[in-house]
């Protein structure tokens, strides 16, 4: 194993101080409010326009008598930092719609592409079905697997055109895959409801679907619909944090102004 | 009864095949005749060009190709006038890749360069790894501990026995990275290379991943950017050989046009037949 | 095992990772325990490759047997390209260390596989086309703001806007400079925040997402 250079005898990683400074406040506030949460303070919270429409779209497909469609996209696998939480915060939100599905009696198919999530996708469709009283409506045939972005892109426009769903989900980590599907989805007229994280995604998914999460709603999604403590409670710690760094941030830019650079050599500890 | 709609009402509601039409016979026109617009570079390729000048002779620099064979058109071009302008440097380079086709890439990459990579000789002036799995934590590994992620090169060749390989084992040992994908992977590089390790960091990228690098490169963490086809482009007019991106330009020129124009109908339309509903 | 207990060791497995890899980030000191924890991860990856192999094959040969209507001869077609490929570069990697070095393999490969995958990436530009033609309506003032900026930057990002007007380029990389890197730095703020909460409750257990459980009970 190699070993990290150790260049003088401080504890902490040079120029990580203050990230960990952050890191740690942030818990202690998402701590605090989520306490607070779960002993009955109320948190507000604004309902998302993406989640309430959920069923709203699956209302659309009952009275169509067609299909409801659900990818999280193909941008990463749960081991990644980046597109995992993405992928499990979008598996979250399938639960509900998959409930709402259960209780209108809609086909939901799910085009899921990454191997890793399939086992946490299953399990979280049986969990939803059987909430609801219909385990008998569980299928894992349900959930289409196919490996690759250009096979599962294919796959999504011949099933577009086949089956006609009523309404698409496109909510997780994707990469070009949203585009194509949210104009293919368009052009059969489906009601679309996107989210996702990815920067370079978004202008495509805002420009192709009814309603969107924009980057931190998809994992604040939940709370929107089960306003959950704990989730409420991580809302609104997120909120002071963002608070503070805007604080920080003109404060920065008055001493800059000025010449002087205390904070920028605190930020670099 | 249908309502007849209005010649302004038809505009803002052209089929799209209409438009898939005209952009597929306007992709041709350079085919037929080319336009061959004067390039100007900008300034993030410009850096990236200037640093990858500095340089020097038996540098050790990691090239990853992150992108899969369907973005050729998009990376190539970019990644190949950096790889000679490396090789023309005098710099070993360590080629590897997250996607499975990477192989294919490799091949293609060696084969635009092929004059360059004549004069090399493999294991001691470059040396390909090949494919790698497991995402940013396969990244972090690497910057820490090569041999564990690939104890052997691409053809089964224990590390060791490669002369180029004798003391590069961490993300220390390597004067640059170019990370050239289509998704995160220079992400993974920053947060794993660039921050923990100051390890110098460019990205050669499709062009909807220029506004996310961005605020990197403004922020130094990048030292230089190459944007779509027309960073590629760019780069081959700085090493002075255009090649596959400088014809292309002509039809992102084409295609940028039309949508330009798409768009102004659209709205010309939707204001006109706005108007009349009033 | 029961439910509950198996539960407890997923919380306990994640909160133990979690904060190994905090520590080897954040101190120094010579923390071999995360570069093996790493080393885990890549195995796994590796070895969840072969699942979506086995995963898929599944699927297919269910297909098959079932008879799914309007799929299952393409389920065959698909095991044996499936064989194919996998034959052929076992053969290739056998002989000379190299997959590509079997002719059928290399083919496959370079030539069937190649073009399609370049041609479905470049519909992408259709839809785009397509999807700005529709989307893009100077319905209100913000999207008049944006409507303007996005043709300015269209025209930067191809070289014929500054053959048109020397100064289009200038104001594109303005709209870039000034404009987008700041909204695209609170994406990056907000997502990462989002990110962080949901690892927070994730390593205490309480992001039942995370662990298969349904939101929303």
């Amino acid at each position: 194993m190699v070993k990290r250079e150790e260049e003088n005898m401080a504890i902490i990683v040079e120029g990580r101080g203050m990230a960990l400074v952050i890191l740690v406040l942030s818990y202690i506030l998402f701590y605090v409010f989520m306490y607070l949460g779960r002993k009955g303070r109320e948190i507000p919270v604004r309902t998302l326009p993406p989640m309430a429409a959920i069923p709203e779209g699956i209302g659309r497909a009952a009275e169509m008598g067609r299909p409801v469609m659900f990818t999280p996209g193909i941008a990463g696998d749960l081991n990644d930092p980046t597109q995992g939480p993405q992928v499990l915060a979008a598996i979250s939100i399938l639960g509900y719609i998959a409930r709402e599905c259960a209780k209108t009696g809609v086909k939901l198919d799910v085009f899921m592409p990454i191997p890793t999530a399939l086992p946490l996708t299953e399990e979280t469709l049986r969990t939803a079905y059987m909430a609801e009283g219909k385990p008998e409506e569980f299928s894992p045939d349900m959930i289409h697997f196919i490996a690759e972005q250009s096979p599962y892109l294919t796959a999504v426009l011949g099933y577009f055109q086949r089956e006609r769903p009523a309404t698409n989900f496109l909510i997780g980590g994707f990469y070009y895959e949203s585009v194509v599907m949210g104009e293919a989805g368009n052009a059969i007229g489906a009601f679309q409801i996107g989210g996702t994280a990815n920067i370079h995604q978004m202008p495509f998914l805002v420009a192709t679907c009814d309603y969107m999460l924009l980057a931190e709603e998809l994992y604040a999604a939940g709370a929107s619909i089960s306003k959950d403590p704990d989730i409420l409670g991580c809302l609104r710690g997120e909120d002071i944090m963002k608070f503070i760094l805007v604080a920080l941030m003109i404060i920065g830019f008055l001493l800059g102004f000025a010449r002087v650079d205390i904070l920028v050599k605190a930020l670099g500890w | 009864m249908s309502e007849e709609l209005t010649f302004w009402e038809k505009l803002a509601r052209i089929d799209r095949r209409v438009f898939y039409w005209i952009l597929f016979i306007g992709l041709m026109v350079p085919f037929i005749r080319p336009l061959g617009l004067a390039i100007t570079v900008s300034p993030s390729t410009r850096d990236l060009y200037e640093e990858l000048r500095r340089v020097q002779p038996g540098d050790v620099c990691l090239i990853n190709i992150a992108f899969g064979v369907s973005a050729w058109p998009e990376c190539m071009p970019a990644t190949a006038a950096c790889t000679k302008l490396l090789i023309r440097q005098g710099a070993k380079l360590i080629i590897i890749g997250p996607y499975y086709d990477v192989d294919l890439s490799y091949e293609e990459l060696k084969r635009r360069c092929a004059e360059d990579f004549a004069k090399l000789k493999y294991g001691e002036d470059y040396v390909y790894l090949g494919f790698y799995a497991g995402g940013e934590a396969v990244v972090a590994q690497l910057a820490s501990d090569f041999r564990s992620v690939f104890p052997t090169d691409a053809y089964g060749t224990p590390l060791d026995e490669l002369p180029m390989m004798k003391n590069i084992n961490k993300a220390t040992d390597i004067r640059l990275v170019l990370s050239s994908d289509t998704g995160d992977w220079c992400s993974y590089y920053i947060r794993q290379w660039r921050i923990p390790y100051g390890v110098p960091l460019a990205e050669i990228g499709i062009a909807m991943l220029g506004s996310e690098y961005m605020p990197h490169y403004r922020a130094g963490i990048l030292f230089g950017m190459s944007v779509g086809v027309r960073g590629g482009a760019e780069l081959e007019k700085l090493i002075g050989e255009p090649a596959d991106a400088t014809i292309r330009m002509d039809a992102i020129n084409i295609s940028h046009i039309l949508v330009i124009i798409a768009v102004l109908l659209g709205n010309i339309g939707y204001f006109a037949s706005r108007g009349k509903r009033r | 095992m029961s439910e509950v207990l198996r539960r407890e060791v997923v919380y306990l497995i994640t909160a133990i990772t979690t904060i190994i890899m905090f520590v080897e980030f954040f101190f120094i000191g010579t923390w071999s325990a995360a570069e093996e924890l790493r080393t885990w991860a890549i195995i796994i990856a590796n070895i969840a490759l072969g699942l979506g192999a086995v995963r898929l094959l599944a699927e297919h040969v269910r297909n098959i047997q079932r008879r799914r209507a309007g799929v299952w001869p393409f389920s065959i077609w698909l095991i044996i390209l499936f064989v194919v490929m996998f034959l052929s570069g076992l053969t290739g990697y056998a002989a000379k260390h190299d997959p590509s070095s079997n002719p059928v393999y290399n083919w496959l490969f370079k030539w069937p596989y190649t073009s399609l995958g370049q041609t479905l990436y470049a519909i992408t530009g259709f839809y785009i086309f397509s999807a700005a033609y529709r989307a893009f309506r100077a319905r209100n003032i913000d999207a008049a703001l944006l409507l303007i900026a996005g043709c300015f930057v269209i025209l930067t990002n191809a070289t014929v806007g500054e053959v048109i007007w020397s100064g289009i380029p200038v104001i594109g990389r303005w709209f870039l400079d000034y404009g987008q890197v700041p909204g695209m730095r609170c994406f990056l703020i907000v997502a990462a925040f989002g990110m962080l909460a949901y690892g927070f409750r994730a390593l205490l257990g309480r992001e039942r997402g995370f662990y298969g459980e349904v939101a929303g009970e």
